[in-house]
């Protein structure tokens, strides 16, 4: 059967992903002013006490990585209803789990103060220095395992009908052409690539998140319980890693689904796609080890694999998903732009731009003196502000399908401008931050840091301009008859 | 130059290389016949990249960069403990010009040992981490008083967390 021309389903859960969509966008806009309040204290320009600034920031870490994961999950649902069916109470499962987490982590860190970051590196939940208590941490780790019960079960509807329908996990990776068995044609959607690989690696990552979570929740209360830290570390961040990639990885299908819409070129599952996913599928988990390379008691092999993967990794997103793009926009006639493809784009140029400091990073001898500083923060927030989160948004525009023939409105070019111009000038202040070795996760700042804060307290407040006019145009937009 | 003024650089240069490409593709996007890369042109870029990869990775790796050398020739041995939030160094005085051995130890949770030089420039860093020692080599070439800093998140006085010592030439 020609897979990639198959007839495809009707009846995607079109609402529930709306709705979803809703709340993430409102939940990142949420996120976004916590960041902005962080910058804005870092930069003398407000009062904030470090304990609140530490709250905002677990919750901003936790809320953004978690919208992420929302908005991509959504995004690999609504596009798989395309291919194959799938249980609508699944989703409505998936959201309410998601919901009852956000919950349990409002509270831990509002109710309760707690303050251990998005990372939860043991034992800090259990030892706060007498901050928050044993019921905040847990509270908090609880809601991590309730998100993780929603994937798993998102995970197991999606792998389950995309086995069945592909003839195995092999098929649904198009490892037949991988092989040089099968041909273009035959194979499944690059959605459906994207997908099956995706599913794997974060239900893998989800469950071994899952077990370091239990071991934390267990040791809290019972602190004879004792767990080994680095090993802790290595399942926090391998977890931390995998969820976030996964994120955009889903992401991802948005482009792959709508841009040919707009250049009238189909995406197709060549070989060197179906090889590059192979290829992401291991390099996700692999590369790991590239947040601890300053955990000199670390096999050195781990470490040095953790450098070569990290690289390695930055070629089937530069050299096939940034490539193929750019070739499917040169080889279009009169490509049609509008908000959508305008912001679909945009994800992946800056989640491709942002892999260039996040792989420099990634070397052991620059990670000596670039680790935890604000170089960090510059790289992901370069991916997930004009990456994952744009290409969200894109989607987002492109579910309320207003159709625009012509060039963007001036409205909407100016949200585009001020998102974009606000996104580039945050992360770089990040990066000239990070280079001048000002640490991450500071709530005061020396004097000297506090003029790049005070720029980027202006920048971020462009971001969130142009992502509430994104926000409101999609509130706008649902009422709209003519959305999908 | 310092590193990280190189590695900044560097990076600025290569996002704004793949920028300008997709702003390209996004002017060509609207006109006919603007010459879309071959797949000949992909297959060499892979090429590119591997070749690029092999090169920084020989050059980067070795010598190791976590290597403690010391053991070869004189040298001093400081330790250091970082504790809620406070770093305990076990000498005031750091000789200049041989190899020191900083070893890390943590006694609550997990902190970032990093050293700063008086232009507040970090030099180098290792994690502090609950039952294990973290070993990290540095030779200072400036006199002076140094800074130690928290670079690992460890709760609500993070920030504060810092010390310092001196680099002396030794007697």
């Amino acid at each position: 059967m020609d897979n990639n021309s198959a007839q495809r389903l009707p009846g995607p859960q079109a609402g529930a992903v709306k709705f979803t969509m809703l709340l993430a966008g409102v939940v990142l806009l949420l996120m976004m002013i916590f960041g902005f309040v962080m910058r804005a204290a870092q930069g003398n320009l407000i009062d904030l006490d470090p304990a609140m600034f530490y709250q905002l920031l677990t919750a901003h870490g936790a809320g953004m990585v978690g919208t992420a994961g929302l908005t991509g999950a959504a995004i690999l649902w609504y596009f798989m209803g395309r291919y194959v069916p799938l249980a609508r109470g699944v989703f409505w499962a998936f959201l309410g789990l998601f919901l009852l987490g956000v919950v349990l982590i409002l509270g831990a860190i509002f109710i309760g103060g707690y303050a251990g970051a998005w990372t939860f590196l043991f034992p800090l939940p259990a030892n706060s220095g007498g901050v928050w208590g044993t019921d905040a941490a847990a509270a908090f780790l609880l809601g991590y395992v309730a998100i993780g019960v929603a994937f798993l079960l998102l995970y197991l509807e999606v792998g389950r009908k995309l086995i069945a329908r592909y003839g195995g996990i092999g098929g649904a990776l198009a490892w037949p052409l991988v092989m040089g068995k099968g041909t273009v044609e035959d194979a499944p959607p690059p959605a459906v690539v994207a997908a099956m690989a995706t599913t794997i690696f974060n239900t893998i990552g989800t469950v071994v998140g899952a077990a370091v979570l239990a071991s934390s929740l267990v040791n809290l209360y019972f602190p004879e319980f004792k767990v080994d830290a680095l090993l802790a570390k290595n399942m926090i961040y391998f977890f931390g890693h995998v969820f976030i990639n996964a994120s955009i990885y889903m992401a991802v299908i948005a482009v792959y689904e709508i841009i040919p819409e707009y250049t009238g070129t189909p995406w197709k599952t060549t070989r060197i796609f179906a090889v590059a996913w192979s290829l992401v599928l291991l390099f996700v988990m692999a590369v790991y080890p590239h947040h601890l390379l300053q955990d000199t008691v670390m096999p050195a092999w781990s470490l040095a694999m953790g450098q070569i993967v990290s690289y390695l990794s930055g070629i089937p997103l530069l050299a096939v998903t940034a490539f193929s793009l750019i070739v499917y926009l040169r080889k279009a006639n009169a490509m049609r732009w509008d908000l959508a493809s305008a912001l679909l784009v945009l994800g992946v140029a800056g989640w491709s731009v942002g892999s260039v400091p996040a792989i420099i990073d990634g070397m052991i001898s620059v990670n000596k003196v670039m680790h935890n500083t604000q170089w960090v923060p510059g790289h992901f927030h370069t991916y997930l502000i004009l990456g994952e989160v744009a290409m969200s948004f894109g989607f987002m525009m492109w579910l309320i399908g207003k159709p625009e023939h012509k060039a963007a409105g001036g409205f909407n070019w100016a949200a585009f401008s001020a998102y974009v111009l606000g996104g580039t000038g945050f992360t770089l202040m990040f990066l000239v931050s990070g280079a001048l070795s000002v640490p991450r996760r500071w709530a005061v700042h020396a004097p000297e840091w506090v003029l790049q804060s005070q720029i980027a307290t202006g920048f971020a407040l462009l971001v969130i301009l142009g992502a509430a006019m994104f926000v409101l145009r999609y509130l706008l937009g649902l009422k709209n008859s003519s959305g999908r | 130059m310092p590193i990280q003024s190189g590695v900044l650089l560097i990076s600025l240069v290569l996002m704004a290389v793949i920028a300008g490409l997709f702003i390209s593709a996004v002017r060509a996007s609207r006109k006919p016949d603007t010459g879309a890369p071959r797949e000949a042109v992909r297959t060499r870029f892979i090429y590119a990249l591997l070749a690029v990869g092999v090169i920084v990775t020989a050059v980067s790796l070795r010598p190791w960069p976590h290597a403690i050398s010391a053991a070869n020739g004189p040298s001093a041995t400081v330790n250091v403990t970082g504790a809620m939030w406070y770093w305990e160094i076990d000498r005031e005085t750091v000789p200049l010009g041989v190899p020191v051995i900083f070893n890390a130890r943590t006694t609550d949770v997990t902190h970032g040992f990093g050293v700063m030089d008086s232009q507040d420039r970090l030099l180098f860093q290792t994690q502090a981490m609950p039952g294990y020692v973290n070993q990290v080599e540095h030779v200072f070439r400036q006199p002076g008083v140094y800074r130690v800093v928290c670079m690992e998140y460890c709760g609500v006085a993070h920030h504060a967390m810092t010390n310092e010592f001196t680099v002396a030439a030794a007697n």
